[in-house]
């Protein structure tokens, strides 16, 4: 190895989180904003915004890479462990024999899903404040995805502020009671909501190998460059589509059989307690950043219950200790023969009054008096 | 795939446009600066970066297609006043040594201590380097821009590029093989350099 290959070694890696990109973005619009009036074509200040999507990102297609049927690496170096091999198979033959009932016409599948996570804020110069947030939705998904999905989404609440001190700064952050406001109701068919493409948006099933193998080296592909190695990648992105419960049964199924092919896999906890279920948790630790990326199965069912990053060193500045649940969904999907009434496809921002710009998730809003 | 130029462009009317050149190069700032200034300081140069990318966008060529010469010359301008952050950096590579090399790297290299003692000569070499070859050096191995890239972020001849290039390599290679043979300085990243021809 020479010196510029290992010097481009050393810079590997090393990737933003998720919320210092949010941060950045919001910068770059603060600044957007502030020169839009000079400019503006209508009488509208132009604000910018973005659909609160997080798995959206987590299936920006890599272009060209997504080749189908290219030898790569997965598969090649090992994989799980036995035991934990032998659950994800299990979960693998449920997901294709017990679950995804056909939907007769007019009856919707509908994913229930909750996830808590830990994430912080700050006023002014004040200090960072570390809490734990909860978003839950349920989504409709029709017989034939080319009808309208619906797609309801409570508003965020606070399950607990880690940060001692923290909860007046919280609560003017995300105020609770009455203050919460209504769940967000869309409407969309394909469940292309808030402008986004159904494939950005749950992501491209219908070029997802259902081939193990072949479908593992295509997450590889997908996901090159992201997160912070390309194992701990592929097994976020596996757990992010699982976690959506719109995937079909026979992608699931590939899903958690591909997930069986990454090295380090294993059963990380046998009696792991999700959201009141308990089940046998398969995960990889990732060195990088001291998480451990997991997916909770039910043992005797192989149903999937949801999915888990834990802490496995403590995180000072969010107030986490080693053992510590870093961020967890559970997800339920049952059939049912009517979806809620209402929605459109930007929710909240149609309710504003706002207007779509010229790219996927892009919104101009009218001035917020009221806010 | 729109090119870069076209998106600045469109952001003299559509100010909201200018995101788009964010969501694509973000990312690779942030990396570029991480490894220079750390992961605390690299949030604050991506963010800057595009700042100070959209206040000066009418002095963007748009002739020129691609974006991120232009953008990795601010960061680099950004990180400049960070000098001391850096140096840190580079001596807490020297101490870190081949943690910091991925494990299927230190197989390539032979072994742990073969690594270790390879990153710590590249990390004393990197500090004590000319801040400009340095500056040449990094866009090219870590902003994995081509020479002409180099040549437009710093704004200047690609000729002068071609030369800090040369010396900066000059100056790794004697640090990373002292003490070894000649014979162990083939050149297994030969392809690296293709754009040399460019």
């Amino acid at each position: 190895m020479d010196e510029i290959t290992l010097l481009r070694r050393l810079r590997e890696d090393r990737n933003p989180t998720d919320e210092s990109v949010t941060r950045g973005r919001a910068a770059l619009f603060n600044k957007i904003n502030a020169v839009a009036p000079k400019e503006r074509v209508t009488t509208a200040r132009r604000r910018f915004t973005l659909a609160g999507l997080g798995a959206a990102g987590a299936f920006a297609i890599v272009g060209v890479l997504v080749a189908t049927n290219v030898l790569g690496f997965g598969g090649w170096r090992g994989g799980a462990d036995a035991a934990a091999a032998a659950v994800l198979e299990r979960a693998a033959v449920a997901a294709m024999t017990f679950e995804d009932a056909p939907l007769a016409a007019g009856q919707y599948l509908r994913v229930s899903s909750q996830t808590v996570h830990v994430t912080d804020g700050q006023e002014q110069n004040g200090p960072v404040i570390a809490f734990r947030i909860k978003e839950s939705s349920e989504l409709y998904v029709p017989a034939d995805r080319s009808d309208d999905w619906v797609w309801v989404r409570e508003p965020i609440s606070v399950v607990d502020v880690l940060t001692p001190g923290g909860e007046p700064m919280v609560e003017r952050f995300y105020p609770s009671g009455a203050q919460a406001g209504d769940p967000e109701l869309l409407r969309a068919p394909f469940g292309s909501f808030y402008g986004n493409t159904a494939e950005s948006q749950w992501g491209d099933f219908a070029s997802m190998p259902r081939d193990p193998y072949r479908l593992l080296n295509h997450i590889y592909l997908t996901t090159i460059g992201a997160g912070s190695s390309p194992d701990g990648e592929a097994l976020v992105f596996i757990a992010d589509t699982l976690r959506q419960g719109t995937a079909p049964a026979d992608l699931r199924a590939a899903l958690l059989r591909a997930a069986a092919m990454i090295p380090g896999v294993t059963i990380t906890d046998d009696q792991a307690t999700l959201d009141g279920q308990t089940g046998t948790a398969i995960g990889r630790v990732e060195s990088e950043n001291g998480l451990r990326q997991e997916i909770i199965i039910d043992p005797t069912s192989g149903r999937l219950i949801g999915e888990r990053e834990v802490a496995v060193v403590a995180i000072p500045e969010s107030s986490i200790a080693a053992g510590d649940v870093w961020r967890w969904s559970s997800v339920h999907t049952s059939v049912v023969d009517a979806a809620p009434a209402g929605g459109t496809p930007n929710g909240a921002s149609d309710l504003a009054g706002c207007v779509p710009g010229e790219r996927p998730g892009e919104m101009y809003c009218p001035p917020e008096d009221k806010k | 795939m729109s090119e870069d130029s076209d998106i600045i462009r469109r952001s003299g009317a559509t100010p909201a446009a200018f995101a788009e050149l964010y969501d694509r190069y973000a990312r690779a700032v942030f990396r570029y600066a991480a490894g220079r200034v750390g992961n605390g300081h690299a949030d604050d140069i991506m963010s800057e970066t595009f700042l100070v990318a959209f206040e000066r966008r009418e002095s963007f060529d748009i002739t020129i297609g691609d974006a991120r010469p232009w953008l990795f010359g601010i960061a680099t301008t950004l990180m400049r006043k960070h000098s001391r952050v850096e140096a840190k950096a580079w001596k807490g590579l020297v101490a870190h040594g081949a943690a910091a090399v991925p494990d299927d790297a230190i197989e390539a290299i032979g072994s742990r201590i073969d690594a270790e003692f390879a990153v710590k000569a590249i990390a004393a070499a990197l500090r004590k380097m000319p801040t400009r070859d340095r500056d040449a050096l990094l866009l090219y191995a870590w902003a994995d821009l081509d020479y002409e890239g180099v040549a437009q972020a710093l704004q200047i001849p690609v000729g002068t590029v071609r030369s800090r290039l040369n010396r900066a390599r000059r100056t790794l290679r004697a640090a990373s093989h002292r003490g070894s043979t000649p014979d162990q300085e083939v050149e297994h990243g030969r392809n690296n350099v293709a754009a040399e021809t460019a």
